[in-house]
């Protein structure tokens, strides 16, 4: 049996870049690592990125990835969490290897299934609904598949089914550099959800939501990141901001969504050129 | 949970790329298994019909700095990093780092000619910086992002 609560550690959140996109993603997973136990310190955005993109200029990456280590160095919290696949990745097989990081790397989900038990204690909440999840097979350094599925098993009333292909690539962002695959990856995934007959697709990681939420615009089900699911069960709400933009189908509906603060914020031409295409691309199916 | 202990191995990056190339160049077989176990060469313009063993030899030239514009560039345009290539490998070379490494030097960053196009995106950081503005507060951009 699980005793009362968890053993506190103070942890860096490496949140990485692109997840900004997803601020539901990164409050929910802040709060699952608080709820197992963790006293948080986040981390992430330009300031933090990881160098993985920079292979083209070397001096660059090596610049980041140095900055990155002194930081979180700095931190002093001996662990950091990773919830980027891609920054995990590239700390481990670069970074470090010609720097002194000071602290741990683990990712995410490893701290959640290690602590299931008392994650489980905090999912009270039946969350009804019949649940694919998306899969790749990429991710070699953590098997993810298995402990996704662990952990959605134990959220009342949610039924999982697992019958989806494993896409390739360790998430859909690296599969979009090769459309074609892409295409079949989602063309794949929409047939697995008609015949599996689920109402919600899981996504594992958040450059697949951001990806394939817009399916939502001409398909039967809803496209929900699997730390949702599992906040949702703890009772937490939260609003897919990202993904009610990307539905929102015209520029003047974005723009709505967005509210003109915000948009002034991004700077409006710098938002008409740069940010509104992504809003209004549809998923390549 | 990984464990960083100890001396760095190089001190700065492409001292550590060339000791990995080098190992890779001593252990690799260019037996093909990689390629013939990667999903994505279906994706590649010409990958089908080509000799698993021609494909890894481009790669090595490019680990080399010998530009290979064939086949091996096509096999680096489409590397998705799936690893199922890692599995393959019966040398037990991280083959996936072999092909970003190849692809290091594909873009011209190991001394050869550029071969292909940077990954870089466009604004990517004033991307970030924009929706990060969307979805966290002032105050924790300035804890967390700095
Ligand atoms: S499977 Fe390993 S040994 Fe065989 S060609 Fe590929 S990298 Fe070389």
């Amino acid at each position: 049996m699980a005793a009362l609560s968890p053993p506190s550690d103070k942890v860096t959140f490496w949140y990485g870049c692109n997840v900004v996109r997803h601020g539901d993603i990164i409050y929910n997973a802040i709060a699952l690592l608080e709820a197992v136990g963790m006293e948080v310190t986040p981390a992430g955005g330009a300031g933090y990125c990881c160098g993985t993109k920079k292979d083209a200029n070397l001096t660059a990456a090596q610049g980041m990835g140095r900055r990155n280590v002194e930081k979180f160095n700095a931190h002093n919290t001996g662990q950091v969490v990773s919830w980027c696949p891609s920054c995990y990745r590239h700390m481990n097989a670069f970074i470090s290897q010609y720097t002194e990081p000071q602290f741990d790397l683990s990712h995410f989900i490893e701290i959640l299934y290690e602590r299931r038990d008392w994650l489980a204690t905090k999912l009270i909440h039946p969350v009804t609904k019949r649940v694919l999840l998306h899969q790749h097979l990429g991710f070699h350094e953590v098997d993810i598949n298995p402990m996704v599925i662990a952990l959605l098993r134990l959220i009342p009333g949610l039924e999982l089914m697992t019958t989806s292909p494993l896409a390739p690539a360790h998430m859909c962002s690296e599969l979009s550099r090769v459309p074609a695959s892409l295409k079949v990856v989602n063309q794949q995934t929409c047939e697995s959800m008609r015949r599996s007959g689920a109402d919600t697709l899981a996504t594992v990681f958040h450059s697949c939501q951001r990806l394939l939420c817009g399916l939502e615009a001409s398909e039967s089900f809803t496209v929900v990141n699997y730390v949702n699911l599992l906040a949702q069960s703890m009772g937490l709400v939260s609003v897919d901001e990202y993904k009610d933009w990307k539905l929102a189908g015209t520029a003047q509906a974005v723009i709505d969504r967005l509210g003109p603060d915000r948009v002034a914020k991004m700077g409006e031409p710098f938002f008409h050129a740069s940010i509104l295409p992504e809003l209004l691309s549809p998923p390549i199916k | 949970m990984i464990s960083f202990k100890g001396k760095p191995s190089a001190d700065h990056l492409v001292e550590h790329l060339e000791s990995f190339i080098q190992d890779t160049l001593a252990r690799c077989t260019q037996c093909g298994e990689c390629f013939k176990a990667c999903p994505m060469t279906e994706y590649g313009p010409g990958l089908k019909e080509a000799r698993p063993q021609e494909a890894v030899a481009g790669i090595l030239d490019w680990l080399k700095g010998v530009p290979n514009h064939a086949t091996s560039l096509d096999w680096l345009k489409v590397c998705t990093q799936s690893s199922v290539c890692i599995k393959a490998c019966p040398e037990n070379i991280n083959v996936m780092k072999m092909m970003r490494t190849a692809q290091i030097s594909a873009l011209g960053s190991l001394g050869a000619q550029p071969a292909l196009k940077s990954r870089d995106e466009k604004d990517f950081f004033r991307k970030i910086n924009a929706f990060s503005a969307t979805q966290l507060t002032t105050e924790e951009i300035e804890k967390w992002q700095r």
